[in-house]
């Protein structure tokens, strides 16, 4: 009986269990353990996301695993766990930062830009019939020479972070950042502790092949997406270089 | 909440967040007789080290018949930014509230005060979506970027400039300043020129007169001085 009525709390979104917890929502935070890791880095100089896209076959073409993706000419966003809901958060942030500048002609500020998002995401914890997103976000900018990092999770959650893991091998990717993060480190250095920390998670050492990589730098203030020739340069930088590191 | 979640990003840029044009009649306010409005002078010129807006406080029917001698036609919007009452006394008063409820809201939740070019950018969006009618207002404000002046005009129009003159006297008012502005005045001087501007329109235009307000707005803030003739400010 006592099993039965613990059970009846995931069922519905909108349901909290005795002790306040969301199921739901702690079951959405699984999916995005079970997706394969993306990481941000802030450094002086801007602002780095990289994400593996490791594929489970060889013969799938390797840029239609979208873990990076553009949201306006200052802003990034980097997923882990459901690709597919990835993408509609990615098109409410692009919808977003056009209407900020129809409403404001203004370009939209990182924060604002998460806070829709994760407002967005909130309401799918609160409404019945609906599931949560089961994808957690890295968005990452620069705006009025500003680099701002922000997550997003499940749970409608906003966390700025300096250097962050989503997905999979979080814990060992972040407890390696608290170790080697240097707030005073440049881009190339921001590429390389991002690289090395998407290592961390990998038992078989990193295949830079493997890695998508792209820059919002405080310059240009323009985000960009790295060449597999320009993160596999960063990698050696880095001692990586695809053969077996751990 | 509604079983119906809400996408952001189709929400309406050209719409207020708060209240909404959806339900107000197209047409209310057109029949100038019968309508208060302000007919006025209102003037806006920047400074060296701010910006002041001066008006006039007649309203009248038609600018045939005076019904108002005490109207304040200047009205904070902002931390740093002040709107004038110009044309349909309804439509700019509902366009004032408007946006002051925009901004306040902006403030609150981005925990900074939006740029007089993003206002003006919203306020023109409000004057060509909206059901506001005849309005004119002069938008006068300091933020980061130093000191602006817009003219926003009834179809959405918004143009920047050093100084700017809307209402029914504002061919009177601008051959006034024409000639005698100098970007470095100071808000004392430019709060003179606004004066004599708005007095010469007082003269010859109906629709304007009855004494003088002058909005001063500087990095600190805004102050509004009113005046029971336009000669006490000069």
């Amino acid at each position: 009986m006592q099993g039965n009525q613990q059970q009846a709390y995931d069922r519905g979104i909108t349901i909290f269990s005795p002790d306040g917890r969301l199921y739901q929502v702690e079951y959405a935070r699984e999916a995005v353990r079970r997706g394969s890791a993306s990481v941000g880095v802030r450094t002086a100089d801007g602002v780095v996301l990289a994400a593996d896209r490791q594929t489970r076959s060889p013969l799938i073409e390797q840029s239609s695993i979208e873990k990076i993706h553009a949201v306006d000419d200052h802003v990034g966003i980097a997923s882990a766990g459901h690709v597919a809901d990835a993408r509609q958060l990615v098109d409410i942030a692009r919808r977003q930062a056009q209407v900020e500048q129809l409403r404001y002609d203004q370009p939209v500020s990182v924060e604002s830009l998460t806070k829709e998002i994760t407002d967005h995401i909130q309401q799918y914890t609160q409404t019945g019939g609906a599931r949560p997103f089961g994808v957690a976000l890295l968005v990452g900018g620069v705006l009025d020479g500003e680099p701002r990092l922000f997550e997003t999770d499940p749970s409608g959650t906003p966390y700025e972070w300096q250097a962050v893991a989503i997905g999979g091998g979080r814990d060992d990717i972040q407890s390696y950042f608290e170790d080697e993060y240097r707030p005073e480190a440049d881009l190339a250095g921001g590429i390389q502790l991002a690289l090395t920390g998407l290592a961390e998670a990998e038992d078989e050492g990193l295949d830079p092949a493997d890695v998508e990589v792209a820059t919002v730098d405080v310059e240009s203030e323009q985000f960009q997406t790295l060449s597999q020739e320009e993160v596999a340069d960063h990698a050696e930088a880095a001692d990586l270089g695809g053969e077996t590191d751990e | 909440m509604s079983d119906e979640v809400g996408t952001p990003g189709t929400r309406d840029p050209y719409a207020p967040e708060l209240g909404g044009f959806d339900g107000l009649g197209g047409d209310a306010g057109t029949d100038e007789d019968k309508v208060v409005s302000t007919g006025t002078t209102t003037v806006g010129i920047s400074a060296a080290d701010g910006v002041v807006v001066g008006t006039d406080r007649r309203a009248s029917l038609g600018g045939r018949f005076v019904s108002n001698k005490n109207v304040v036609k200047v009205e904070q919007i902002h931390p740093t930014a002040v709107l004038t009452l110009v044309g349909s006394v309804g439509g700019a008063q509902s366009f004032i509230r408007t946006l002051r409820s925009e901004a306040n809201l902006y403030e609150t939740r981005r925990g900074e005060s939006m740029s007089i070019d993003a206002l003006a950018t919203l306020a023109g969006n409000f004057a060509r979506g909206g059901p506001f009618m005849a309005i004119h207002p002069i938008l006068g404000g300091v933020d980061a970027e130093g000191e602006h002046v817009y003219s926003i005009d009834p179809a959405g129009g918004v143009l920047e400039d050093d100084y700017t003159v809307t209402g029914s006297g504002m061919q009177l008012a601008t051959g006034t300043i024409e000639g005698n502005y100098d970007p470095d005045m100071t808000v004392e001087e430019a709060g003179t020129l606004a004066a004599k501007a708005v007095d010469a329109a007082s003269e010859r235009d109906t629709g304007s007169g009855n004494g003088f307000v002058l909005a001063t707005v500087t990095d600190e803030g805004v102050d509004v001085e009113e005046f029971d003739a336009v000669d006490a400010a000069l």
